[in-house]
């Protein structure tokens, strides 16, 4: 059974038991959430039309539905009870890596080759300006060194995967990876859907766009979801350029567990860590993503047009489906009682080292994705 | 920060221990699931039209 957040965040003694059937009804509850926002993505623009909402409705992507689907269930689950007995049923992350290897399908291997020399150098300096930052205001106001850690992780690389393999590497407190991974799904939420609007009013081009929301948004649900927002080309450089921050978390791991300790725990007998923890900490999907990519450009490539945009449609409805399971999921693994726990210090640190993630995100886009066409 | 650093347990150990492990068992997961379903939809195994 997969371990969740709620692990982290309540002792045993206090969680309620956790059995097959719960899991069942948890499972249920996601896809019966995930068809509603595909019938809904499927009627209500159809429904709209001739109407004075027919832009709006068109406007809204099946995103959208989810995530407010998902939130609506949220309230629902935590007024009846049921919420921490069906936590285990929300593979938030499952679902959302799922659907980035069927994405890779539909992207031509060309495009990930093309857009991996900018989306390295925009990853290598974006990471390392903002765990920087990050860890500096995270010692300004005082934070312990292991949520520093965390905290810096977290916005710097790709929020709840980042803030897990830091937790791992510098042993952290549960509270603690309790509080970086609620803060990154509080601040990803109004992201999803403030940086496709900013794009647009900024005038930025489908592939600036992808880089800087794939650059910025901490969490790789919400990338997707802001991209499928923004449109298909956008979604797929801020996919290649998530993927890229994704596979460096390994690095970061293996340094900050060398950083801890060495350096803050002092432990002589500490082993120095090798090759195998950066292997172990290497996030696999990505190799599904490109080997996705490798199948579907092969197969596009040696049948006809015809068949190949038909098989590969049918790819792209199991990839919606995969992400409307997760951003269902996203909505209702929402919690902020660990915000009112943590107080406002990590809150503040969150924000500026977002803000600045933001400027500086734009910044690198703009210049190396420039003139860079999908 | 005291409020933030109550003393570390075995418990909080397990719990990130076990989260941990779980993404990493969900990488692979999730890379197994994705690649059948590409290979199942390209040899026709889901034919056009079943997926809503």
């Amino acid at each position: 059974m997969v371990a969740t957040e709620e692990d982290l965040a309540a002792p045993p003694a206090e969680r309620p038991a956790r059995t097959w059937p719960w899991l069942v009804l948890g499972v249920l509850i996601v896809l019966v959430l995930g068809s509603v926002a595909r019938f809904l993505e499927d009627t209500i623009p159809a429904a709209a039309k001739g109407t004075s909402l027919e832009k709006f409705a068109a406007a809204v992507e099946y995103p959208i539905y989810a995530i407010v689907l998902g939130l609506i269930g949220n309230v629902i689950v935590y007024f009846t009870g049921l919420r921490e007995r069906i936590a285990d049923a929300v593979f938030t992350e499952f679902f959302i890596k799922t659907g980035l290897v069927l994405l890779g399908a539909s992207i031509n291997l060309s495009l990930i080759v093309k857009a991996a020399g900018p989306a390295i150098l925009q990853a290598v300096l974006l990471i390392s300006s903002v765990f920087l930052i990050t860890w500096y205001l995270g010692g300004l106001l005082g934070l312990d060194e292991k949520l520093r850690a965390l905290l810096s992780a977290a916005v710097s690389i790709c929020g709840v995967s980042a803030a897990i393999a830091a937790a791992g590497a510098v042993r952290a407190k549960r509270e603690q990876l309790a509080y970086a991974a609620s803060l990154v799904i509080i601040f990803a939420l109004p992201s999803i859907f403030l940086l496709p609007w900013l794009a647009d009013l900024l005038g930025l081009s489908p592939a600036v766009a992808g880089a800087w929301i794939g650059g910025n948004i901490d969490t790789t649900a919400a990338v997707t979801a802001a991209g499928a927002i923004a449109g298909e080309q956008t979604l797929q450089i801020a996919t290649i350029v998530k993927a890229t921050q994704n596979a460096l978390i390994g690095i970061v791991a293996v340094a900050l567990t060398a950083y801890f300790a060495f350096k803050v725990e002092k432990d002589a007998d500490a082993q120095r860590p090798g090759l195998r923890q950066l292997w172990d900490r290497f996030p696999k999907f990505v190799l599904g993503f490109i080997a996705a990519s490798a199948i579907g450009t092969w197969y596009v490539g040696s049948v006809s047009a015809a068949e190949g945009k038909a098989h590969i449609a049918v790819i792209n409805d199991l990839r919606t489906w995969f992400l409307i399971l997760a951003f269902v999921s996203i909505g209702l693994q929402l919690r902020v009682s660990a915000l009112r726990e943590a107080g406002w210090r990590p809150v503040a640190v969150f924000g500026g080292a977002t803000l600045a993630n933001l400027a500086i995100g734009l910044g690198l886009a703009s210049i190396l994705f420039a003139g860079f066409t999908v | 920060m005291s409020d933030l650093t109550p003393p570390q347990t075995a418990t909080d150990t397990n719990a990130v221990a076990r989260v941990v492990r779980a993404a990493l068992n969900e990488d692979w997961l999730a890379t197994a699931v994705g690649l059948l379903l590409v290979a199942l939809v390209l040899t026709g195994v889901i034919p056009t039209g079943l997926v809503p």
